[in-house]
């Protein structure tokens, strides 16, 4: 991470675009599709931060992201959003991405 | 008060001339302030809103809540999130929410597809420090109507979706819903 920035894992849940920051992950870890269930990948993360995992359905690789390119959350969506609540937003000319 | 008039100079305009315009131009400007004065106090205040439809049915909201009106571009989808909400959108390099007015209503349960956002609209309304765009089929007008033409939610209006709405406007002979901004954008 260089001042300003920050690098992200990018993952597709098979809904959306999450980014993870790199800092955090511990591994990531394959997982065999089964019938009528397609595969995947299980991020484990808590290098930096609490231990958590996440199921993706693909994993895009890692991407920087500088300050200029991360906006807040709407306050709009924090108030419909269950579960892990995003730090922010990242927003590219190609891409959203929800950071977590 | 009367002025002594002078002579009227070769070639130009006579004192008395300009004297009697100038009287013209009062009595004009204080016909239209008195003409404005009557009109304001036979219909009220006046209200700019934006009409749209969405399906067959006529919605409103004052214009004064509007932000812009934009075309969908990609929307990026956001997973745990409510199902009114289609997703977040690059708005002029800002991130804008777009919730399915449809749902809110409640007059529809089906997922918006990308494809079927096609031709459609974005309303972005603003209201209490909250902004969120709407999804809406079309833009039909702005009218301006007297505020006192606002009448109140149509009894036959679903009690629990009567609280998203001010009130009810005709617009071109049809009952049209004023949307409650408050309402629609706090769940």
């Amino acid at each position: 991470m260089t001042t300003g920035s920050v690098d992200l894992l990018l993952v597709d849940d098979g809904t959306a675009l999450r980014g993870y920051d790199c800092r955090d992950v511990l591994r990531v870890e394959e997982v065999p599709g089964r019938a009528g269930s397609p595969g995947g990948y299980l991020v484990r993360l808590g290098r930096v931060g609490p231990p958590r995992e996440v199921a993706c359905r693909e994993i895009l690789g890692s991407v920087s992201l500088s300050a200029r390119e991360i906006r807040l959350v709407p306050e709009v969506l924090k108030e419909r959003v269950t579960g892990e609540m995003p730090w922010g937003v990242g927003i590219t000319e190609q891409r959203i991405c929800l950071l977590y | 008060m009367f002025e002594v008039i002078g002579m009227v100079p070769p070639g130009g305009i006579s004192p008395l001339d300009e004297a009697r315009e100038e009287l013209l131009r009062d009595a004009s400007l204080s016909a239209e302030a008195s003409a404005r004065e009557k009109v304001q106090e036979e219909d009220g205040p006046t209200r700019s809103l934006l009409v749209f439809s969405l399906g067959a049915e006529g919605f409103a909201v004052d214009l004064v809540h509007v932000c812009r009106v934009l075309r969908p571009a990609r929307i990026a989808r956001v997973s745990g999130a409510a199902p009114e909400v289609l997703g977040l959108m690059n708005c002029q390099g800002e991130v804008l929410c777009v919730l399915d007015l449809r749902r809110i209503l409640g007059t529809g349960t089906e997922k918006v597809s990308t494809a079927e956002m096609e031709g459609k609209f974005i309303v972005v309304i603003q209201h209490g420090g909250k902004e969120a765009g709407f999804q809406v089929d079309a833009v039909r007008d702005v009218v301006d109507l007297p505020a006192s033409s606002v009448h109140p939610v149509l009894d036959s209006v679903d009690p629990s979706r009567a609280r998203l709405f001010e009130g009810t406007v005709t617009c071109g002979g049809q009952f049209v819903g004023l949307l409650s901004p408050s309402a629609c954008l706090n769940p």
